[in-house]
């Protein structure tokens, strides 16, 4: 029979002349030696069950290599006919693990085990791999996790849900906020991790993501795990796989919605009126005591506070006389609003799956005219061509538009002069007499428009032929398309456009990107004698990357009733202004992987990859990144069978190294802007000095944990320790500005980063009706500065406005930590009567009541050399814990996250610690030093410059340790059989408060959003339901 | 059976093609070897910037618009600031105190001071623009002899025109020469170095610059010939070039040139209707729009005004006003002689605006009405665009300035009577053409007229720039500046060491040839 098949296979083959290259023919062979087995055929029957040992209806049964399938029936029964000996049959069902088993018998029963997820494969890099076969540190996040906080933002939703991943919230509508895994390895160039959504690599726009879609999230941690990425993964990845249908045949219809009201989770207490009042007679009264010794301060006082007061205008002294107090900044604020709807529909047939889902949030923000819009729709299919040959989309549109309040409004309205009675009209705000020209009334600022809308399609698209068993030939061309503008207008009659003489300003922001990216792998796996399971895949990739902008500014407008929509009516021509810019880069990469699993214990994982990217110089565009991993399920060994409690003890190490290029393109070279002046063309350096060298940022990184699960997986935890070596990082430098330069992007000394992750899982009761589970996290990071450029021993980041100003934070000390502080050591207030010229203060003024500084050298003068490094940003601890309580139909979920020993400045909160009455006041200078105040550590009130000031010294360096409910939810499951009578399943009721409460002994807004927009809290209603 | 395998074989030859298809696609995408060279799309590379005179010409206009950004703003008037004829208004003072030390001369006066830090760090990327060019011209091999030698005219005197103000202020400077990048590296050298450098700069610009240019940006023979002869008048003794008679030499070609004369009216010289002049051998070129106003006006005018209507062309925000010395009149201790038109149209003494007379409102400094520069004001914005508008062009070199310093070399050489002369035709215009015989100057001593000549040219030339460098090179500016400026009278710290500006911290720090040892003494 063989033989004959064989005969007849040459017969045809000269029979129909086909010149085919031998390898081909060859593969011809394989297949038909194979089929070649399978001759003889039977019927079998078998019976499908859980792992409770109750039937599973509906679950499918296909007959691998083949277009033969089943589904089983109520009580979980099938039959196949036709069924060749020896084939295999796999059994599948959503939210189980799929199974094999060999068809030997007339009978085959199954018991299928639960999977932790639903999906249990995901795409890397155009390959399909199986989760499990991700070796190394991998943390993941399922869909449903991630949708118990209700945001339309993905990143916001992964806080404090995976350990090793530090997320910080934006404040701002629509924004994501930043993500950090492992701490801090990269310097100054991409924080960020990339993110890949279906194969797709994207490092922005990650608020155009919807969370409903996203079936799973893995955030890959260590190089055995990104290893792949190679070039582009030194900041982690994480990879989102979106939800597909299911082949069982039954179709889903899925809505979610939740609606919600949100109000500002902190404010800063300022002074009112009166306290300003003040403070501001104080401030002047110690000035003018300072400037005239020995005169009478009662007298002034007196003077300051009567009509004609040179210091005080009349309407200070109006409402200070009437006991009013404005608060200018609810002219500019109000309550938010939030809503999300979310509706799919999933499902397939034998030969494929959909998954469609259309999505709509909004989000009004507490600032009036703010708010994001966003409409998603998505479409997801798979389709077996033949029964060898798939292909498959995963195809996203969103749309985003946000409005925004003018920058200042805030900030302005914030600050405002609390005596100063609410008016719309004026200009510019006051303090004293005094216009200005800085505060443009905030009122005012509410009709300029700021607006933005972005366009955004991201497809992925497949066809993967499996011509042999275990063989997988893909290719995946994938596109992102973003389209964005941005259009603002600043009306004729606002201080914005008075004060810069432009009768209106119409902008328009225009950028486009074309992202395409084609990923080809070959893929091999095979078990050779049931115990050597062997996989490889090959590959290679090009991705390019195009994108082009255009900014205009245009000026002059007979009146503002078009706003920016009538560009043609601008008269100011010669105050126009235009500009542009086109930038293309490209990578191109190779890359192998191979991964081998004994007996299902030892496994060992080889992956390199070699990367090319455009962004670097001549001489170095090309880097190799390998790296290797092995595991060990300790609990499969015989040794430890007797262990009955224990499923899982799997030891994993790896070593390996990535790189990052996340630098502007073209930024080797020296540049020479197109600019006009005085109607001539010019072309201008941009003050970096070219570095045809530039390279890869390396990092060679270890990663050694352990993942346990006990009592059936019921008690999981799991552990990595990490060390990571940087290498070559990438820099923005200072130039000495003698050389004609003042920056040089530079491949610039080392760091060293280490630290550890625990994560824990706990299903603590699972009865019937009551069910408790708890998860928690935990993860450390410390790094190092171990090498700078040459023998230098710091690098100081130079700011202020002429770039001769040592920064605070941004400076790098060889030995010490990435993100320091690097401020003076306060050392009290000083006292009356204290003999204060030990110490040359150069020409501050210290006087009784002003902050001293601590003469660290010694050397009796206060300068430069006095400045040390206080401690870093980074938190020692940082993760999250929740918990679950589920009773019949109620759920009680809580989610935390916090951060432990993080230090953070606050702008905001110093400079309301240094007014002197002429700006708004903390009322912390309630406390201030005064003669008869003397035990505090507020410095008296001061008018004018010349002292030293909080910032300045280190305790301006607040704690910024935090514990924040970042959501608690209520929910109620209605009954199935309740639901059902309504033809309607899973039915949801619940109630959110997000961002209930923070603990905090931080000054400023927030620890984590930072100071300029306050983060708001938020309590929702919302509601899922299933057809 | 047949079938079934012919069915299957289909299938395989079916399989096979797509697999090559996709194999072939594979592979011939991955030869393409050009696939990572990308160039950039909106600017220029360094090496095709300097590769073509039609290039070189607009990126050597572009430093030449830096160097004029360089006069804009506050940073325009920096220098001008802690000196005998303009101080800091005194709110300004009480603001920013990196700023008030520049009057004060007290400890912020320091190289942590961001504004010298601005001064030092505007000025090195122009000059590197100007030895690059210098360096591409010199290999440059394109027909346009003409053009190139223009080029290399004007990058000459661009890069010595900056190298004297470096270090005028601040002494040894680095010298960025490309072809000796590395025997100079990035120290700081010697004072007779630098000035050779200075001059041999400006001699090569004197040879190639063409007597007039049509743009008025680019600098002619005749800026470059007063240049060098101010170099010989005001290069430190320790120099080794400080020589009268070759500055006399050079300001004399000048002034034989026949190109030169003052205009008939002292106030049109600073009229935005006599743009580059008869009397002007260099001017920054500005207009009302950004990028090229300089809101100078923003800087020298009255807050008051400004609180009133930001529209009134003499508004401003009071970082710099006169001196009393610079306003009053001599009888007062003063500068100010009867008769001198130079007065009012230097100086704005009454801030009436449309009939109304201002008062002082609450929360200000108390100065805003004293008297303000008037210099810089612009008429053209009055009602119609802010102050910050303003935009007249900025003298750098005016003939009468070339007069008196000719007629200050004449008296160092000896001849103080022909050195009146020189001076009475500038002071001839100041009394509005005719010079009353008590206000001619005649039979003054050499040392004398050393006096009174400092006075002159305050009155002449106050607020535009050459009085730092006047003080330091007559060695007057500690004496002077203690006793005529308020903030430096008033803290009385001011001290020799004050001669130079300090190395900005930011170069010590990042400069491996320049350390904490290398900074100039007293700071």
């Amino acid at each position: 029979m063989l033989n004959n098949s064989k005969n007849q296979l040459n017969i045809l083959l000269t029979k129909n002349q086909i010149i085919m290259r031998i390898a081909i023919r060859y593969l011809c062979f394989l297949v038909v030696m194979m089929s070649a087995g399978t001759l003889y055929s039977q019927t079998i029957t078998g019976k499908v069950t859980d792992n409770e040992n109750l039937p599973l209806p509906g679950a499918t049964v296909i007959v691998k290599g083949t277009q033969t399938s089943t589904i089983t029936d109520i009580d979980g029964s099938y039959k196949l006919t036709n069924v060749k000996t020896g084939s295999t049959l796999e059994f599948s069902f959503i939210g189980f693990n799929t199974q094999s088993v060999s068809a030997n018998n007339s009978v085959v029963n199954v018991s299928l085990k639960p999977s932790s997820q639903e999906l249990n494969e995901v795409v890397i890099v155009g390959a399909v791999m199986k989760k499990g076969d991700l070796t190394g540190a991998v943390s993941s996040v399922s869909g449903d996790k991630l949708r118990e906080v209700p945001t339309p933002n993905v990143v916001q939703a992964l806080q404090g849900r995976a350990s090793g991943v530090y997320v910080q919230q934006s404040a701002v509508p629509g924004q994501s906020g930043t993500i950090r895994i492992r701490g801090n390895n990269s310097l100054n160039f991409g924080g960020n991790p990339i993110f890949v959504i279906d194969g797709l690599i994207t490092d922005s726009n990650f608020e155009n993501i919807n969370p409903d879609d996203v079936a799973s999230m893995e955030v890959l941690k260590d190089a055995s795990a990104t290893a792949l990425y190679g070039s582009r993964a030194a900041n982690g990845v994480i990879v989102i796989t979106t939800k597909k249908g299911s082949r069982s045949g039954e179709a889903k219809i899925q809505y979610d919605t939740w609606t919600g009201v949100s109000e500002f989770a902190r404010t800063i207490p300022l002074m009112n009126g009166q306290q300003l009042f003040d403070l501001r007679v104080d401030a002047y009264a110690n000035r003018y005591m300072d400037e005239n010794p020995g005169a009478d301060r009662a007298a002034y006082v007196n003077q300051i506070k009567s009509n004609g007061s040179t210091v005080f205008a009349p309407y200070e002294l109006e409402s200070y006389r009437t006991g009013k107090s404005y608060n200018w900044l609810d002219q500019v604020t109000r309550s938010g609003f939030q809503t999300n709807h979310n509706l799919s529909f999933s499902g397939g047939g034998e030969k494929g799956t959909y998954f469609v889902s259309f999505n709509y949030v909004n989000q009004e923000g507490l600032l009036k005219n703010s708010d994001f819009k966003r409409y998603n729709g998505k479409i997801n299919l798979t389709q077996d061509l033949k029964s060898w040959l798939q292909f498959g989309t995963n195809t996203t549109f969103s749309r985003s538009k946000s409005n925004y309040q003018e920058g200042s409004a805030f900030g302005v309205a914030l600050g405002a002069n609390p005596l100063l009675p609410i008016d719309g009209k004026s200009t510019y705000l006051r303090y004293g007499e005094v216009f200005d020209q800085n505060l443009y009334n905030p009122i005012r600022s509410l009709d300029i428009i700021n607006s933005s809308s972005r366009n955004r399609l991201t497809s992925s698209n497949f066809l993967s032929a499996k011509p042999l068993k275990g063989l997988d030939i893909r290719t995946t061309l994938s596109v992102d398309i973003a389209d964005q503008a941005n259009f603002d207008y600043i009306p004729s009659y606002t201080g914005q456009s008075l004060r810069n003489s432009m009768d209106g300003e119409a902008h328009h922001y225009r950028y486009s990107q074309f992202n395409y990216q084609w990923d080809n792998t070959v893929s091999y796996s095979k078990v050779f004698a049931a115990k050597h399971d062997v996989n490889l895949m090959g590959g290679f990739s090009v991705m390019s990357n195009s994108g082009n902008s255009t900014d205009v500014r245009a000026r002059g407008f007979v009146s503002d009733d078009l706003t920016y929509m009538a560009l043609s009516g601008a008269y100011q021509k010669d105050n126009a202004q235009l500009s542009s810019n086109f930038t293309d880069y490209s990578n191109q990469s190779y890359f192998a992987r191979a991964n081998y699993t004994y007996d299902g214990k030892y496994t060992i994982t080889g992956t390199v990859r070699r990367d090319g990217s455009s962004k670097f110089g001549p001489n170095n565009k090309w880097g190799t990144f390998p790296s290797i991993a092995g595991s060990w399920d300790i609990a499969k060994e015989n040794f430890l069978s007797g262990f009955e409690k224990l499923d899982q003890l799997k030891f994993r190490v790896g070593y390996g190294m990535v790189g990052n290029q996340n630098v502007d393109a073209y930024r080797y070279f020296a540049l020479y802007n197109a600019q006009v002046s005085n109607n001539s063309g010019t072309y201008v350096s941009d003050n970096y000095i070219d570095n045809f060298d530039l390279r890869w940022e390396k990092q060679k990184q270890f990663n050694v944990g352990l993942d346990t699960g006990f009592f059936q997986n019921r008690l999981t935890a799991s552990a990595n320790y990490f060390h990571i070596n940087n290498d070559d990082l990438l820099m923005l430098r200072n130039m000495p500005v003698s050389s004609g330069y003042k920056y040089k992007l530079d491949n610039i000394g080392a760091t060293t980063n280490e630290g550890i992750e625990v994560e824990l899982r706990g299903d603590i009761i699972r009865n019937k009706d009551f069910k408790w589970n708890v998860s928690a996290n935990i993860s450390s990071a410390k790094n190092k500065v171990t090498k700078l450029y040459g023998d230098a021993t710091e690098i100081y980041n130079l700011g202020g406005y002429s770039n001769n100003e040592i920064q605070r934070t941004g400076n790098f000390f060889l030995g010490q930590s990435v993100n320091t502080v690097y401020v003076f050591q306060y050392d009290g207030i000083a006292q009356q009567g204290e003999n204060l010229t030990g110490v040359n203060y150069g020409s501050r003024t210290v006087q009784a009541g002003d902050i001293k500084i601590k003469d660290r050298n010694g050397d009796g003068v206060i300068n430069d050399q006095d400045r040390y490094v206080v401690g870093d940003l980074n938190p020692d601890y940082y993760g999250g814990f929740s918990t679950d309580l589920n009773y019949k139909g109620f759920a009680l979920n809580a989610v935390f996250s916090y951060s432990i020993g993080g230090k953070r400045p606050s702008g905001t909160y110093e400079s309301y610690m240094n007014s002197g009455g002429m700006s708004a006041a903390h009322t912390d200078l309630l406390d201030r030093w005064t003669p008869t105040n003397t035990n505090t550590d507020v410095p008296r009130a001061y008018y004018g410059g010349g002292r030293y000031t909080l910032g300045e010294t280190d305790k301006a360096i607040q704690d910024a340790s935090f514990l924040r409910l970042n959501a608690l939810t209520l929910s109620y499951t209605l009954q199935d059989k309740v639901a059902e009578s309504v033809f309607l399943k899973n039915v949801r009721f619940y109630v959110t408060g997000s961002n209930l409460f923070i603990v905090t002994k931080y000054k400023g807004y927030d620890p984590e959003g930072g100071d300029s927009y306050p983060i708001s809290r938020m309590v929702v209603m919302g509601l899922n339901v299933s057809l | 059976m047949y079938l079934f395998n012919q069915i299957n074989l289909k299938n395989y030859f079916m399989k096979a093609k797509i697999i090559a298809f996709m194999a072939v696609a594979i592979f011939s995408a991955s030869c393409s070897s050009d696939f990572l060279e990308e160039e950039p799309k909106s600017s220029l590379t360094a090496a095709q910037a300097y590769g073509s005179l039609g290039k070189i010409e607009p990126v050597l206009l572009g430093a030449i618009t830096n160097w004029r950004n360089m006069q804009k703003d506050r940073a325009g008037l920096y220098t001008s600031l802690g000196t005998d004829e303009a101080q800091q208004g005194a709110l300004q003072v009480t603001g920013d105190a990196n700023q008030a030390g520049l009057d004060l001369y007290n400890g912020f006066l320091s190289q942590e001071n961001q504004a010298i830090g601005q001064l030092w760090n505007d000025r090195w990327p122009v000059i590197e623009v100007a030895a690059q060019t210098i360096r591409a011209l010199g290999t440059n091999t394109e027909d346009d002899s003409a053009k190139r030698d223009l080029l290399m005219g004007e990058a000459s005197f661009l890069r010595a025109t900056l190298m004297f103000e470096l270090t005028q202020y601040w002494g040894e400077i680095p010298i960025n020469d490309k072809a000796k990048t590395a025997e100079f590296g990035l120290r700081r050298q010697p004072l007779p170095l630098v000035y050779s450098y200075i001059i041999a700069d400006l001699e090569r610009a004197i040879e190639k610059l063409p007597v007039s240019q049509s743009n008025p940006a680019f600098p002619a023979k005749g800026v470059a010939q007063a240049l060098l002869g101010k170099v010989y008048l005001y290069a430190p003794e320790a120099s080794g070039h400080r020589d009268y008679t070759k500055a006399k030499q050079w300001f004399g070609e000048v002034i034989t040139s026949g190109k030169y004369s003052l205009l008939p009216n002292y106030a049109d010289v600073f009229s935005p209707d006599h743009a580059n002049s008869s009397e002007s051998l260099y001017e920054w070129q500005y207009t009302n729009n950004w990028p090229d106003n300089n809101q100078i006006q923003w800087q020298t005018g009255s807050r008051v005004l400004a609180n009133i209507n930001q529209y009134a062309y003499f508004g401003g925000y009071d970082l710099i006003l006169p001196t009393q010395y610079c306003y009053k009149d001599k009888t007062d201790g003063g500068i100010w002689e009867p008769g001198d038109v130079r007065k009012e149209a230097s100086i704005r003494y009454d801030f009436t605006y449309k009939g109304v007379k201002p008062t002082l409102p609450a929360g200000f400094g108390g100065d805003e009405l004293d008297p303000h520069i008037k210099k810089f004001e612009d008429i053209r914005v009055e009602g119609k665009q802010s102050f910050w508008n303003s935009g007249k062009n900025k003298a750098y070199i005016r003939y009468s300035d070339v007069l008196l310093n000719y007629a200050e070399c004449l008296n160092e050489l000896g001849n103080t009577t022909e050195a009146e002369g020189y001076v009475n035709q500038v002071r001839t215009r100041a009394f509005g053409g005719t010079l009353p015989e008590a206000m001619k100057w005649s039979g003054l001593s050499q040392s004398q007229f050393r006096v009174q000549i400092l006075d002159e040219r305050m009155r002449e030339l106050a607020f535009e720039g050459w009085r730092r460098m006047d003080l330091l090179r007559t060695g007057k500016l500690v004496e002077l500046v203690g006793a005529r400026n308020k903030w430096a009278k008033q803290n009385g710290t001011i001290a020799a060491f004050h001669n130079l500006y300090p190395i900005p911290i930011g170069e010590i720090k990042l400069n491996d040839e320049i350390g904490p040892e290398n900074q100039n003494p007293g700071y």
